[in-house]
């Protein structure tokens, strides 16, 4: 089981959270931590997801991106157990 | 709208669906939506009243599908709306861009469990390519607007928007803004089309492998050409069928689990397969591991997330294939595999002797495809019917191929028919159905009689959940568990009762002239053919096997 860490930046709209977690869950990803902040003066709102799964991280990035307000998916490759 | 009346939210919501010329929409009135149904009184769009939302649903499918424009179905809130989720589901797996339009419970009662009360946009999020809420009326043109960009842009697939009634009964203060293009958000890398023109110009044993994409991004002629220029041997997925000229010398007709014996050894034998449009599908590869074992991969798509999902590939080529296609053209020397391909295609063809009396189904699909007028849509539903006409149909264009492919949604055939024959009026559509199936949305019997619609019904008839009872008497030691459907109604005083002319045949030499009847009859005709329970769909895969381990027979 590998985790990784993404970062993710998104236009602050409606369900965007229950979106990106709604993928998570069915492109084969558990979540071990997740972190959500909103600039309100931006209305962009950065998103830390701690993720676990047996599955390219590469297939996550891939869905989330396909989401209409996501601006931006990062992933932190140095975490892995 | 009439001047003296304040615009409204409602009467908004058709000002903007005339916006991005919507004339024809399906739907079902309700509490929550009346707004827009009484906005709909005064509007110039035709409203299709369904007996079903399901029905609304598969409707605007067949409608997109069928004409290349954007479905539209409307819906109350709670049943309303989940009776919608199906075809959203199948408009998402399929790619096809539909709008829908619930009504839901006014705002202040949002949260509170209301009656008809349900939460369809979160409903949603698992079964569209995006979805909305309105909060505010003066928001609305917006995410109409964006909706419709939203279905059409790259991918296409289906979009809700959900609005509460005091949002459709609000007045609208702000003027209509006109729409402008979605931003392509995602920006697809350039295409290695030198790393990919490489592995072509190396190629021995090439297969170009057809999908959905081509007919959705209007890659026919493109496709046709890169075909010719190229002269690499092809196969079709399901929903890719049409795309392909069918009198290609060197196409061979569907892959996958009931692909023909030529489709299927040529994947499994080749050293490039170029997949365009296609996205690998569990029901085209078999045993994944075991699915052209021999071949490097280029693979042609709109969408980044299909790219290495199921298969590694060596090129990527991403983006439009208008434009890509045709950077990729060129002659190859392929004339041993063309003529190993072209050997196969005559060995394999299709037998269509059948012992007895008893009507041989591909029989008849075969003689169907060959008496229907030119550009006739055939929408089929799903079982051993829907493959029999993949097999052994005939089509020209996607569009006049409706089938759900990867939901596989029995009761698809009837609605989608009717939205097929609302956007091409003057064209013969044949709705292609099995027992089990049509009795799934059998209600839209009475949507074909409200508006005299001309559909041809080819019910193929065993009395049973035929590819169910197929698998198992295959796989499951013969013991068959609720597949028996001898209890089925008299299908012909059934569809009399709709004002719909039916006639059952049950023997072979009825097949021919009872085909010339139906095509021949200027309004909506019921044909039951009565076949043998034992047929079975040839060649099947069985499941978790390599694509050339088919079965032709038990």
């Amino acid at each position: 089981m590998n985790s990784y860490q993404l970062t993710i930046k998104v236009d602050d709209k409606q369900v965007v959270l229950e979106r990106i977690l709604q993928v998570t869950r069915y492109r084969g990803f558990l979540i071990s931590g997740i972190n959500a902040e909103v600039n309100t003066g931006t209305h962009i709102g950065t998103i830390e997801l701690m993720v676990r799964s047996e599955r390219p991280i590469t297939l996550l990035v891939d869905q989330i991106n396909k989401l209409i307000d996501i601006k931006e998916v990062k992933v932190d490759n140095s975490i892995t157990t | 709208m009439s001047d003296s009346k304040p615009l409204t939210g409602g009467g908004l919501l058709f000002e903007v669906l005339q916006q991005h010329g919507v004339e024809h929409v399906f739907g079902y009135p309700g509490g929550a939506i009346m707004p827009i149904y009484d906005a709909l009184y005064d509007s110039n769009v035709q409203h299709f009243l369904c007996r079903h939302e399901q029905g609304a649903a598969f409707s605007a499918v067949g409608y997109a599908r069928a004409s290349g424009k954007v479905g539209v179905c409307l819906a109350t809130s709670g049943p309303g709306a989940t009776n919608l989720i199906t075809g959203l589901a199948d408009a998402l797996a399929d790619s096809i861009p539909i709008v829908a339009i619930t009504g839901q419970v006014p705002t202040s009662a949002m949260g509170s469990d209301a009656f008809q009360e349900i939460d369809i946009f979160g409903l949603s999020l698992a079964c569209t390519k995006h979805s909305f809420q309105v909060t505010d009326v003066n928001e609305l043109p917006k995410v109409l607007h964006r909706a419709f960009a939203i279905a059409l842009e790259g991918r296409q697939g289906p979009v809700l928007v959900d609005i509460p009634k005091d949002i459709q009964l609000a007045e609208v203060t702000n003027s209509i803004e006109d729409f402008s293009k979605l931003k392509n958000k995602v920006k697809l890398p350039p295409a290695n089309v030198g790393r990919a023109l490489a592995l072509l110009s190396q190629a021995k044993q090439p297969v170009l492998y057809v999908g959905g994409g081509v007919g959705m991004a209007n890659a026919l002629d493109e496709l046709r050409t890169f075909s010719e220029i190229t002269g690499i041997p092809s196969v079709s997925t399901l929903k890719g069928l049409g795309a392909v000229n069918p009198d290609d010398e060197y196409y061979m007709g569907m892959l996958g689990m009931h692909g023909t014996k030529a489709a299927n050894i040529a994947v499994q034998e080749c050293d490039l397969l170029i997949a365009v449009g296609a996205r690998f599908d569990d029901r085209v590869t078999g045993k994944l591991n075991e699915f052209a074992p021999h071949a490097k991969v280029i693979h042609f798509d709109i969408d980044t997330a299909e790219i290495n999902k199921r298969r590694a590939v060596d090129s990527a080529i991403l983006g439009d294939l208008k434009i890509n296609l045709p950077a990729l053209a060129i002659p190859l020397t392929i004339t041993a595999w063309q003529q190993q391909c072209r050997e196969m295609k005559n060995k394999f063809s299709w037998d269509y002797n059948h012992p007895g009396e008893t009507i041989f189904a591909p029989a008849v699909l075969k003689e169907i495809s060959d008496k229907m007028p030119e550009n006739s849509c055939v929408t089929t539903d799903v079982g051993q019917h829907q493959m029999w006409s993949a097999q052994h149909m005939l089509f020209d264009d996607p569009r006049n191929f409706l089938t759900s492919g990867g939901m596989g949604t029995m009761g698809f055939g009837i609605p989608a028919a009717i939205g097929a024959q609302v956007s091409r009026p003057t064209d013969c559509i044949i709705a292609v159905s099995g027992d089990g199936s049509f009795m799934m949305n059998v209600q839209e019997l009475s949507t074909i009689k409200r508006f005299q619609l001309p559909v041809k019904i080819v019910l193929i008839d065993n009395a049973k959940l035929g590819m169910v009872r197929q698998w198992q008497d295959l796989f499951f030691n013969g013991r068959l568990s609720e597949t028996d459907l001898s209890d089925n109604p008299d299908f012909v005083m059934l569809a009399t009762a709709f004002d719909i002319k039916a006639k059952q045949i049950t023997q072979k030499d009825q097949v021919s002239a009872a085909i010339d009847e139906m095509l021949d009859h200027d309004g909506p005709y019921l044909l039951q053919v009565k076949i043998d329970a034992k047929d079975n769909v040839w060649p099947l895969v069985p499941p978790n096997t390599a694509n050339d381990k088919m079965m032709e027979s038990t």
